[in-house]
C-alpha cells in the first residue's frame, strides 16, 4: 500500500498529463457525437461576447463593400418585383389561379429572419460560424442558413443568444442537392482543401447535365425551400466503383466574405423529421 | 504569488494575440501560426511540470472555446508541456544548472531554434493528427504541419530577436 502510494506521488506529473489528456479526448469527442453545451464553444457566452465586441469594432471598415452589395441586391429585388408584380396582375386577370392561396401557403410554411456571423473560419477541416441569433429569438438547430448568393449551412447548436453553424466547409456537412433541370438529386460534402469548392457525391449516371449547370437544393430534407442556388458544376468525375458520378461544385457563396445571413426554417420541420425518424 | 499574476499577463496577452489575429491569419490555405506557444516555450527551466501542464492545458482550451476546436488545442498544448524539459535539455550545453527562461541571452541562436522547432513541430504534428483524426490525405497532413511549423517558427524568431535588442 505504500509502496503504491509512493508510486504515485513520485510520477503525479504522469498522471496528471493523462487526467488532462482524458479531459481533452472526452471535449473532443463529445462536441462531435453529441449536440448539448455550448459552453466551449464560440457560440458559448465567454467567447461569444468577446467576439461581439471585436466585430462591433470591425464592421465599420467593411461598410463601403457591404453597402455596394446590398445596393446591387436591390436593384434586383426591386427588378423581380417589378416582374412577378406584372405576372400577378395578368393572372389576376385571367383568374387561371387562386393567388391569395397561392402566396398564402407559400408564407406559411418558411419562416425567415437576419442575422451577423460574429465569427467564421476557412482552414479547418471542420470549420464553424457563429450568429449572433439564438434559442432567444427562435433559432434551433437544423434551420437552413444562406445570404442572398448561395446556401450557407445548417444551424447546429444554439445557445441563448448565439447559434453556431456548421457550414458547407465542414466534413459533417450534407446537404441534399440537385443538378438544375435533372430530377437525380444527391448530397453536398467537403472534403477540406479549398474553400471555393464542394463535392456532389454518388449523383446517379443517368442524370442529364453537363459542366456550367447550376446546382441548387433539392427541397426534400425540410431545412431547406427547393431551388436555392448552391454552386455551379466545374468538373465531372466517376466516382471510384465507377457506379456514379463524383461533381466538383464551386460554390456561390464566398465564405471569407460572409458578414449578413438569412436564416430559414421550416413550419412543418417537426412533423416531417418525426415522420422520418419513426420509419427508423 | 506574483510570479503568478505575472504569468497570468503573459498568458492572456498570449490568448488575444491567437484568437484576435494569428487563428485569422493563414498563409497559402493551409499555414496558421500558433504563436501562442511560446507563452509555453518561455517557461522557466525549472517550473514544476504540473504548473507547466495545467497552465498549457488552460490556454489550450481558450483557444479551443474560440476556435470551435473543443480538446484539440488543450491536448496538444499540454502534450508539448510535458515534452518540453526533455527536449529543452537536448540543447542546453553540459554543466549548466541555473535556472533561467528559455531565450537568446543564455542559449545560443542555433540552440533556441533547435528547441523551439522541435517544439513547435511537435505540437503542430499532434494539432493536426487530432484534427483530422485519419491518416486519409496524408501529403494534405505533411503539408499543413510542415507550413504551420515554419510559419510559427518564423514569428517566435522575429518576437525573439525583437526582444534580444532591449539588453
Amino acid at each position: 500500500m505504500r509502496a503504491l502510494f509512493n508510486f504515485l506521488v513520485k510520477h503525479n506529473d504522469w498522471f496528471l498529463f493523462m487526467l488532462l489528456e482524458v479531459i481533452s479526448l472526452v471535449l473532443l469527442v463529445r462536441f462531435n457525437n453529441y449536440q448539448g453545451a455550448t459552453f466551449f464553444t464560440s457560440a458559448g457566452s465567454v467567447a461569444g461576447n468577446v467576439y461581439n465586441i471585436f466585430l462591433d469594432a470591425g464592421r465599420y471598415f467593411h461598410l463601403k463593400t457591404e453597402n455596394d452589395g446590398l445596393l446591387s441586391q436591390n436593384l434586383a429585388l426591386t427588378r423581380e418585383v417589378s416582374e412577378l408584380k406584372e405576372q400577378l396582375a395578368e393572372y389576376r386577370n385571367n383568374q387561371l389561379l387562386q393567388t391569395d392561396s397561392l402566396v398564402n401557403s407559400i408564407k406559411s410554411e418558411y419562416t425567415y429572419q437576419t442575422a451577423n456571423v460574429i465569427s467564421n473560419s476557412l482552414n479547418k477541416v471542420n470549420n464553424y460560424i457563429t450568429l449572433n441569433k439564438g434559442s432567444n429569438d427562435g433559432v434551433r438547430s437544423e434551420m437552413g442558413v444562406f445570404n442572398s448568393e448561395g446556401v450557407v449551412g445548417v444551424v447546429y447548436l444554439t445557445s441563448k443568444n448565439r447559434a453556431l453553424v456548421i457550414p458547407l466547409l465542414n466534413s459533417k456537412s450534407s446537404i441534399s442537392c440537385r443538378v438544375k433541370g435533372s430530377d437525380s438529386f444527391c448530397s453536398l460534402s467537403w472534403d477540406g482543401g479549398d474553400p471555393r469548392y464542394s463535392n456532389l457525391i454518388d449523383l446517379p449516371r443517368y442524370a442529364q447535365f453537363e459542366q456550367g449547370d447550376t446546382v441548387v437544393t433539392s427541397g426534400f430534407s425540410s431545412i431547406f425551400p427547393g431551388d436555392l442556388p448552391v454552386g455551379t458544376v466545374e468538373r465531372i468525375d466517376d466516382s471510384a466503383d465507377g457506379m456514379f458520378y463524383t461533381v466538383r461544385v464551386k460554390l456561390f457563396v464566398d465564405f471569407s466574405k460572409l458578414t449578413s445571413v438569412f436564416i430559414v426554417g421550416s413550419e412543418n420541420y417537426e412533423e416531417q423529421s418525426y415522420l422520418e425518424q419513426s420509419k427508423n | 504569488m506574483n510570479t503568478f499574476l505575472n504569468q497570468l499577463k503573459y498568458f492572456l496577452i498570449a490568448a488575444a494575440a491567437q484568437v484576435l489575429i494569428f487563428n485569422h491569419i493563414h498563409l497559402f490555405g493551409y499555414a496558421t501560426a500558433y504563436i501562442y506557444l511560446l507563452f509555453i516555450l518561455k517557461m522557466p527551466r525549472f517550473a514544476t511540470r504540473n504548473r507547466q501542464m495545467l497552465w498549457a492545458f488552460a490556454l489550450g482550451t481558450v483557444v479551443d472555446m474560440f476556435g470551435n476546436t473543443p480538446g484539440i488545442h488543450a491536448a496538444a498544448a499540454t502534450a508539448v508541456a510535458f515534452l518540453r524539459n526533455y527536449i529543452l535539455a537536448m540543447f542546453i550545453p553540459n554543466g549548466m544548472t541555473e535556472d533561467f527562461t528559455p531565450g537568446t541571452r543564455v542559449l545560443r541562436w542555433s540552440a533556441y531554434i533547435g528547441y523551439t522547432a522541435f517544439c513547435i513541430a511537435l505540437f503542430c504534428t499532434a494539432l493536426f493528427m487530432l484534427e483530422v483524426f485519419t491518416l486519409s490525405r496524408p501529403l494534405h497532413l505533411a503539408i499543413s504541419v510542415t507550413s504551420s511549423t515554419l510559419l510559427t517558427l518564423l514569428f517566435t524568431t522575429v518576437i525573439e530577436s525583437l526582444n534580444g535588442h532591449n539588453r
